[in-house]
């Protein structure tokens, strides 16, 4: 973690930005000023009493900072060494370039606002001497987020088509979209699926396309997901456990030690196996370990065939 | 707590009004706050310079007059303090407000905070009008990217515990160089100096903390440095040849440069780099993808299926 600083330092900092935003938002009210600072209009409110005590030498009323508030509404007078905003710090550069980086990922397609990108990018590059290259993307779709979250504040169906990677299937469906999360990192919509006539959870990075549909086809919802308990199945690792650690989400792994995983999908499990090229043997249950030997049995048949030709 | 920071910004208005360098006497003088004794009004002084520098406030140091220059002078110009971004425009604000929005409750949520009141405080309107419907959202990283921006943008060198390819925990120190994000994870890299090379690191596989060490401004960064090149500088690039089933294997279809009907099956052709991950993301598939080129992949292959037949059988 970055150090953190001190709360009068933070507190400075917050005064100091305080003016050039009031002298750009001429009364703005209490309440909004709060909310665009992230903290409570009691200490917003004790900010500007503060602030008000504030002015160059002397600190007669004609040196001090001229800020009314009582009203709910705030504006300011005579601040004109603070009014303009403070010059960008190396961190704040820094994540702009890696911003911007993940801009351009999203548009690749327009060329004007490409240029538009890099020319910002290099003037804000020269200005912190920043020579690094910095290359950012996202799974998940810019484009993608704006239209579900829209779809989600205005309360429309959307068309998706998902690819569901554990079934290897490629559906078109018509969903409610509900609201997004975040776990471990993975982004999911949490939709009503008008196809299943039930709560589903898709993963926003397979959903390869959208489309807000006008005439919503609402029906009754039925919030109820199908719950299921999953299943165990126990599998030995012989090499690349790091690699076999990501990929079976395990807190540790270690060469010839039976691990025991909980899991929901046969589908997963039987290709996470299948892909581990040799790395993991699935002990348990019988019938899955007999499944992929079967599998993996037909599949070299054919490429032994393939061979003769 | 107020008492601090109201002496802070009375100081930072001072020192930024002053044409001329301004003296410690005249500070402790005329600046609210300086009270007590001579020595802990000039400690006060002290730390209170440290802490406007330690928010990237630059005070100048200087003579006061060069006939009598035994006292020194402290001022702020207003050009270092003041947001200069050139000349933009309304949709240049837009596209930096996005490119901030990104880090929302991310690794980086603080800092991009503070950008978008920057931003916003400049008096000019935003203008989203040219700008696709964007909704930016920067791939999930541990808190510990701060640590390895503040240390790439401050030149200190880090050292961190990092999980190799067989889970030993192994200790490192790198000059780190850059950061970036590719298939939703974070990576940096820099110079390892034990080793004597570049080397490249994904943030999730660090254990505990990154710590900094050493000082400041240790290193340069070299200015053609890209740790994109440098990661893919081993792999070069390769042409496969699968037959995939239709409607099926969608994440290497998408992948293809070119697709051939052929009835059950299709024929198509793409490029890829890690042999070791295509492997596995190819047998992913398992009999809906049949290898045909080039022929050193297919004989991976094969001995993949009879080592999952003999470990299964």
């Amino acid at each position: 973690m970055a150090k953190a600083k001190p709360a009068p330092i933070i507190h400075t900092e917050r005064l100091l930005a305080l003016v050039p935003f009031i002298t750009a938002h001429q009364g703005i009210s209490l309440k909004d000023l709060a909310a665009a600072f992230d903290v409570t209009t009691k200490t917003m409110n004790d900010d500007l009493t503060t602030l008000w005590m504030c002015g160059l030498p002397g600190y007669t009323a004609l040196e001090l900072m001229d800020l009314s508030f009582d009203s709910g509404y705030v504006t300011i007078r005579n601040a004109p060494t603070l009014k303009a905003p403070r010059s960008l710090g190396m961190e704040e550069i820094v994540a702009l370039l890696l911003g911007l980086s993940l801009l351009k990922d999203s548009v690749n397609e327009n060329k004007d606002l490409v240029d538009r990108i890099n020319s910002l990018a290099t003037r804000l590059g020269e200005k912190g001497g920043i020579a690094a290259k910095f290359s950012v993307s996202n799974p998940v779709s810019s484009l993608i987020r704006a239209q579900i979250i829209a779809a989600i504040t205005e309360q429309q169906t959307l068309s998706i088509a998902y690819h569901s990677l554990y079934n290897d299937e490629f559906s078109h469906r018509e969903v409610k979209p509900l609201e997004m999360r975040i776990d471990g990192g993975v982004e999911y919509l949490f939709a009503y699926c008008y196809k299943a006539s039930a709560l589903r959870v898709f993963r926003i990075d397979r959903i390869e396309s959208l489309n807000i549909l006008d005439n919503a086809t609402d029906q009754l919802m039925d919030k109820q997901t199908t719950a299921s308990d999953g299943f165990y199945s126990s599998l030995i690792f012989s090499s690349r456990l790091r690699l076999m650690k990501e990929r079976f989400d395990l807190q540790d792994a270690e060469v010839n030690q039976e691990t025991t995983i909980h899991s929901f999908s046969k589908q997963w499990i039987v290709r996470s196996v299948f892909a581990s090229s040799g790395s993991a043997d699935l002990q348990a249950p019988s019938e899955i370990r007999a499944e992929i030997a079967q599998k993996a049995q037909s599949l070299l048949k054919r490429y032994l065939a393939l061979q003769k030709i | 707590m107020s008492r601090k920071s109201e002496r802070l910004v009375n100081l930072t208005i001072a020192l930024l009004a002053t044409k001329r360098y301004l003296t410690k006497g005249e500070i402790f003088r005329s600046i609210e706050g300086y009270e007590g004794s001579e020595e802990s009004v000039e400690r006060m002084f002290e730390r209170d310079k440290d802490d406007l520098r330690s928010l990237g406030i630059d005070i100048e140091v200087g003579g006061l007059d060069p006939l009598f220059n035994d006292e020194a002078g402290y001022r702020i110009k207003p050009e270092n303090y003041s947001l200069d971004l050139g000349s933009v425009n309304g949709e240049d604000i837009a596209l930096l407000s996005l490119a901030a929005q990104a880090w929302k409750g991310q690794a980086l949520n603080d800092v991009a905070h503070s950008v978008l009141l920057k931003l916003q405080s400049m008096g000019i309107e935003s203008d989203i009008s040219s700008v696709p419907h964007l909704a930016p959202r920067m791939a999930w990283a541990s808190d510990e990217l701060a640590t390895v921006l503040d240390a790439i943008t401050t030149r200190n060198r880090i050292s961190f515990t990092y999980l190799s390819s067989d889970l030993a925990h192994e200790n490192r120190e790198i000059a780190p160089y850059a950061l970036a994000s590719s298939a939703g994870h974070w990576y940096f890299g820099g110079l390892d100096s034990t080793k004597n090379s570049l080397r490249t690191f994904r943030l999730d596989r660090v254990l505990g903390e990154i710590q900094s060490i050493g000082k400041p401004d240790n290193f340069e960064i070299p200015s053609n440095f890209d740790l994109f090149a440098s990661m893919n500088e081993s792999s070069h690039s390769q042409v496969a040849v699968l037959d995939i089933r239709k409607d099926k294997a969608f994440g290497l279809r998408k992948m293809s440069t070119d697709i051939e009907d052929k009835g059950e099956w299709e024929r198509i052709k793409l490029n890829y780099s890690d042999p070791s991950s295509f492997l596995d993301s190819i047998l992913w598939y398992l009999d809906d993808v049949v290898v045909i080129e080039p022929p050193d992949l297919q004989k991976q292959v094969i001995e993949a299926l009879t080592l999952l037949v003999k470990n299964h059988g």
